[in-house]
């Protein structure tokens, strides 16, 4: 997940976020300062993430269900701040099941199973898509 | 406040959510990408906005933003993900 923007240049210089250095092939350590490189790749992970979970998340079965309970109970901010907390929840999980992972698996091999995960998933929304 | 409804709706979500697509998406993005802290706030952002619309457009949401078509969206794109890793590592 490579993104260039050329609104990044002038802050290459300033930046020191910490760089996660583990997952980093040798290349593209050698082509640009590690600051940059991280905060490219932070906008543009934060961007795929956020896109394809909202998209698969419209329509889909825990928006239907706050979208009931907030009707049921005329109380939607209360529904609303349940889900957020049980979301915020499941997320920190799985991100750090994966940040877990990481550590333990080969770049390579975690990037294979990664792989494989994203196109079941894939398969799994092609399968709603069907079915609906 | 109403703090049995805050129960309930957070453990209601909480359930269908663990294991979930979007939870194994989370699993595979954050152990293959290089900030796992982008795959946390992409994935909380995008969730809460979708629990969010819900919540307050109801199910009107549904005539404008048919979920067909945004699932089908969504699973192009994860293909893309995961082709993208594999591409990756044929360098």
């Amino acid at each position: 997940m490579t993104l260039t923007d050329p609104f990044l240049k002038t802050n290459s210089q300033t930046r020191e976020d910490a760089p996660l250095k583990e997952n980093q092939s040798p290349t593209q350590k050698a082509m640009e300062p590690v600051s940059k490189q991280f905060y490219r790749s932070f906008r543009a992970t934060f961007t795929a993430t956020f896109a394809t979970i909202f998209l698969a998340e419209m329509g889909d079965k825990t928006q239907l269900a706050t979208l009931l309970m907030s009707a049921e109970s005329g109380q939607p901010w209360i529904v609303f701040c349940g889900a957020a907390l049980a979301l915020i929840a499941t997320s920190l999980i799985g991100v750090l099941l994966g940040w877990w992972l990481a550590k333990r698996v080969s770049p390579k091999a975690m990037d294979m199973a990664a792989a494989t995960i994203l196109l079941i998933v894939s398969i799994l929304l092609l399968g709603d898509v069907v079915q609906m | 406040m109403d703090w049995q409804l805050l129960g309930l709706t957070f453990v209601t979500v909480f359930l269908a959510e663990i294991g979930d697509k979007s939870q194994l998406a989370t699993i595979a993005l954050s152990g293959s990408s290089q900030s796992p802290r982008a795959v946390f706030f992409g994935t909380v952002f995008a969730l809460i906005l979708a629990s969010f619309i819900g919540v307050i457009i109801g199910e009107s949401v549904t005539h404008f933003l048919p979920p067909k078509l945004l699932k089908a969206i969504a699973a192009i794109g994860f293909a893309i993900l995961a082709l993208g890793l594999l591409w990756d590592n044929e360098d």
